[in-house]
């Protein structure tokens, strides 16, 4: 990466009138193989790289990046960026709350460096993950696993004085369309993923082949025994895929400051908290057991990171605390506009993209009963282990959760599989609803969407088992 | 030939030195501005160029591909390439590369695109159609976005071309009260009767309209579809045309070419062409696009093909290349007999539905799945809207979806939102009956 490239731009940037600049550069080797149904598809390999300034003057902000690292272009996109902010003409200024420039390096290092692993093993373990699930005498229609690796590094300077670099490498695998027919019936895993920041002990860590060769049963058993639940009220046991998908969705996205304010408002649109309304911080949102934490800082996961990208220091945000609001995820602006301070949530995908208030690792912290104590009170109910359809409104209060693979519940002991449970139901009503969440912890990875244009987040959702009492499955 | 295509086509020829089957390479000058806006003020302009070539090469049915920046290191990257495609697997089912000289359309880009001096106005004349409608409190969110892309593309199996391509999308969600929105969009290749007011003025009816929205119920109901929300049916159903997805059971179309998928009054093709934001003269490949009726009167005719899937389903390319993966373009409904006017009678008690989003499949081979629609829902009653709703779920079947359409309206219009409306389609109003809504219980 050309630094001094970066640093013109700061500097081009500084004799221009304005209130605060930053440039960064980046650069991404991108690695990525699909593997269609045994066959190797295509396998692509590229340096993703290039560099941006943003600019805040005369309250508008600016941003303008380019991938031609030279210093005239450094100087163009300065000059388009601070076209763009003095064009804006703003009535309410944009301000940035005021925080401490940070000097530092930092970087997520690799027990098994993915560098030093060859295009032949890499395509190796790919495969073998494959052949594990067509070992099976189950009928897979169709399948499809993709490998994704980002070694990302950034250059971050400011005009406050923040000089920020890191060396982060990702890896993540995906199984999409795992398609199982049986007497003319389908069932399919339509996505599942896994992410990791750190090396290629990532594979040993998830233990794909084992994972996926489950799923396929699971999709064979579900055509052969599930049954249809009896639509009614009735206890709801959440696995941890289950729980951090709601964790993500309607508590980390509500709590997004950026769209309380009404920056999203278009897109992915608001929140059911905002300034005026029933819920803000300190309204009771669930039950006394429900406390959800977003937190950047745990090692090797997804989405780990150690500063943001405004050079901010990361720390856990107890977004729900106790079922109370309790804290909102911030930017420098959005903090500005609420008279509170960033946590460091803000995140950029590329260096084309602007970086925007996003969520890290989304969770519910453990409980206190183990997992036989969560089965055992229930008389009747169903066991959600992992969902496959779901959305939720755009405020985040409507939410569905339809399972993939579920169970009944009789008398404590997990029964037959359920064929698509579905819960369908308010953010309140569903967090009231927790009477019970187990000690141990389990993390799912995801792709989080959010951004015009879209940027995926590399994130984790998860949580423990939850149990939710006399709530509507269908 | 111009510098950059001399450029591109050295690319291609160092490919083949190294003793690559096939090269193609295709360089993009793109030029990207967006104009991001909420609470009727500017939240921040952006603009993002990219100078790239993106390569694919073949060696022994080993697929590769790569990303060259501004002609940089072209010699050590497609070593390197070349490299990995001797360490890769082959792949069976490669049919190869489209082979051949073509002739091209002239190209559709407005030039005019390009560079707009002041991308705030547009957002403005919008921000103020939207106000007329909901008056000064309005709350108003989205996007100016332009698009100029210069593609040059070689392929050592013939084909060679040179593009334009210009996009210009106004995307405005009104907010009379927090539960009381409507969405409206402007699209377009060019400048010439880009109305911006025009999509202001939608999201400010349809949020007048939405007033004191009330908890909607669980049923089935006959429903008018805004084209928003057709658009985002289209972006799931075109997708799953895509002769790759039907190859990973991805589709509600497997082993349907030739069978009857929705009503005879329902014919859907791709068309790249002029007004689409989609607008250019070739694909992928270098094929020429044309147009491809994809459902003739109810009957599915062809899947999305690129001549690698087109081999495997021993049948042509359709120019919809994707080298890995083939999609549609623009996708459009032909015009219909009705108005919108004449749909309305035509429901006795039905609804009224403006936009979605958050479209999922619980399984795309049977094509179950719900949306959540938004903005403006409205019940309808013998004809005439009744009240507002909001907080309702579309939970339904696709294929159930498209084969339950009753009506299509003579008016279309050129839609694209965000993720969810993709790729741009021409879309009418629809009428459909017996569609299933359910809600938070």
């Amino acid at each position: 990466m050309e630094k001094d490239i970066v640093d013109h731009c700061l500097e081009y940037a500084r004799s221009k009138k304005i209130d605060y600049a930053e440039a960064k550069g980046q650069d991404t080797n991108v690695e990525n193989m699909v593997l269609k149904n045994g066959a190797l598809d295509a396998y692509s390999v590229a340096l993703d790289s290039g560099f941006y300034v943003r600019i805040l003057a005369d309250g508008g902000l600016g941003f303008a990046a380019s991938n031609k690292w030279t210093k005239e272009e450094a100087e163009k996109i300065v000059n388009v960026a601070y076209k763009l902010a003095t064009n804006a003409k703003r009535k309410d200024k944009i301000k940035f709350a005021k925080e401490k420039a940070v000097k530092t390096v930092w970087e997520v290092k690799q027990k098994k460096k993915i560098e030093n692993v060859s295009s032949e093993d890499k395509i190796g373990t790919v495969s073998e993950i494959d052949k594990a699930i067509m070992s099976q005498k189950i009928n897979v229609a169709a399948r499809m696993l993709i490998l994704n690796i980002f070694i990302t590094d950034k250059y971050f300077v400011n005009t406050e004085g923040s000089v920020i670099s890191s060396h982060v490498p990702k890896i993540n695998a995906q199984a999409i369309g795992i398609t199982v027919v049986d007497q003319g019936k389908t069932e399919q895993l339509t996505f599942k993923e896994w992410g990791y920041s750190g090396g290629w002990e990532a594979f040993d860590v998830w233990k794909l082949d084992d994972a996926l060769v489950k799923e396929v049963k699971v999709l064979q058993r579900v055509l052969e025994e599930g049954k249809p639940v009896k639509p009614g009220k009735t206890n709801l046991i959440c696995g941890p895929e289950v729980t951090g998908i709601a964790s993500h969705e309607s508590c980390g996205h509500p709590m997004e400051a950026d769209r309380i304010l009404g920056r999203e408002m278009s897109q992915a649109g608001r929140s059911f908290v905002y300034q005026g309304g029933p819920y803000w911080i300190g309204t009771r949102i669930g039950s006394d057991k429900v406390t959800i934490v977003d937190d950047p800082t745990l090692e090797n996961s997804y989405g780990y990171y150690l500063y943001d990208d405004e050079g901010i220091k990361a720390r856990p945000r107890y977004l729900y605390k106790n079922g109370i609001i309790n804290e909102f995820l911030q930017n420098r602006e959005t903090a500005a506009k609420l008279g509170m301070r960033s946590n460091g949530a803000s995140r950029s995908m590329n260096y084309d993209r602007e970086a925007i208030v996003r969520m890290a690792n989304t969770y519910l912290q453990p409980g206190d009963v183990n997992e036989e104590e969560i089965f055992e009170d229930v008389r009747e109910g169903i066991y959600m282990h992992s969902f496959t359809e779901w959305n939720i409104d755009d405020v985040r209060f409507n939410q569905r959760y339809v399972g993939r693979e579920a169970y009944f519940i009789e008398e404590g002991e997990l029964k037959g599989p359920v064929t698509r449970p579905t819960i369908e139901t308010t953010t309140l009503n569903f967090w009231m609803s927790v009477d019970a969440v187990s000690k141990k912890l389990d993390f799912v990875s995801a792709t989080c969407g959010k951004g015009d244009p879209s940027q995926g987040a590399p994130v984790y959702t998860g949580g423990p088992m939850m149990r939710l009492k006399g709530v509507h499955v269908k | 030939m111009s510098e950059i295509m001399s450029k591109t086509e050295d690319i291609v020829k160092k490919g083949k030195a190294l003793g690559a089957d096939e090269v193609i390479a295709s360089t993009v000058f793109g030029e990207y501005r967006q104009s991001r806006f909420s609470n009727n003020q500017i939240d921040i302009g952006v603009a993002w160029d990219e100078y790239a070539t993106s390569v694919l090469l073949t060696w022994k049915k080993r697929v590769v591909a790569t990303l060259i920046r501004n002609f940089q290191d072209v010699t050590p990257t497609m070593e390197r390439l070349f490299k990995l495609a001797k360490a890769s697997q082959e792949n069976p089912v490669w049919g190869g590369l489209a082979k051949g000289k073509f002739q091209y359309a002239k190209s559709m880009a407005d030039d005019d695109v390009r560079d707009i001096e002041a991308p705030q106005e547009y957002v403005y004349e919008a921000v103020e159609a939207a106000k007329k409608h909901v008056g000064n409190s309005v709350e108003s969110g989205g996007i100016l976005f332009t698009k100029y892309e210069q593609v040059f593309q070689v392929s050592s199996e013939g084909p060679e071309g040179q593009d334009q391509r210009s996009a210009i999308e106004l995307s405005i969600r009104a907010f009379a009260k927090r539960d009381e929105s409507g969405h409206g969009v402007e699209c377009s290749s060019s400048l010439k009767g880009f109305d911006p007011a025009r999509a202001g003025d939608k999201a400010g009816e349809i949020a007048k309209m939405a007033k004191n929205p009330k908890a909607g119920n669980t049923g089935k109901y006959d429903i008018i579809f805004e084209p928003l929300f057709i658009g985002s049916m289209l972006g799931a159903y075109g997708f799953m045309g895509s002769a790759f997805s039907v190859l990973i059971k991805m589709s509600v179309f497997v082993d349907k070419i030739g069978q009857k998928v929705t009503p005879e009054i329902v014919t859907i093709r791709d068309n790249p062409g002029k007004h689409s934001m989609s607008n250019r003269v070739f694909d992928d490949e270098g094929v020429p696009v044309k147009e491809t009726i994809f459902v003739d009167k109810g009957v599915l005719k062809t899947y999305f093909h690129n001549t690698s899937t087109a081999r495997i389903f021993k049948t042509q390319t359709t120019g919809h290349a994707g080298l890995i993966s083939p999609s549609p373009w623009s996708l459009e409904i032909d015009a219909g007999d009705m108005s919108k006017d004449e749909m309305f009678k035509e429901v006795k008690r039905g609804l009224y539905v403006t936009n979605t989003w958050y479209t999922r499949f619980q399984n795309y081979a049977s094509g179950d799945f719900s949306t959540i629609p938004r903005d403006g829902i409205f019940l309808i009653e013998n004809g005439e809207v009744k009240e507002s709703w909001k907080e309702v779920r579309l939970s339904d079947n696709i294929q159930n979806l498209f084969a339950s359409i009753s009506g299509i309206s003579k008016e279309r219009i050129q839609v694209h939102w965000w993720g969810e409306a993709d790729p741009p389609s021409l879309s009418p109003y629809v009428l459909a009956k017996n569609i299933q809504i359910t809600k938070p219980e």
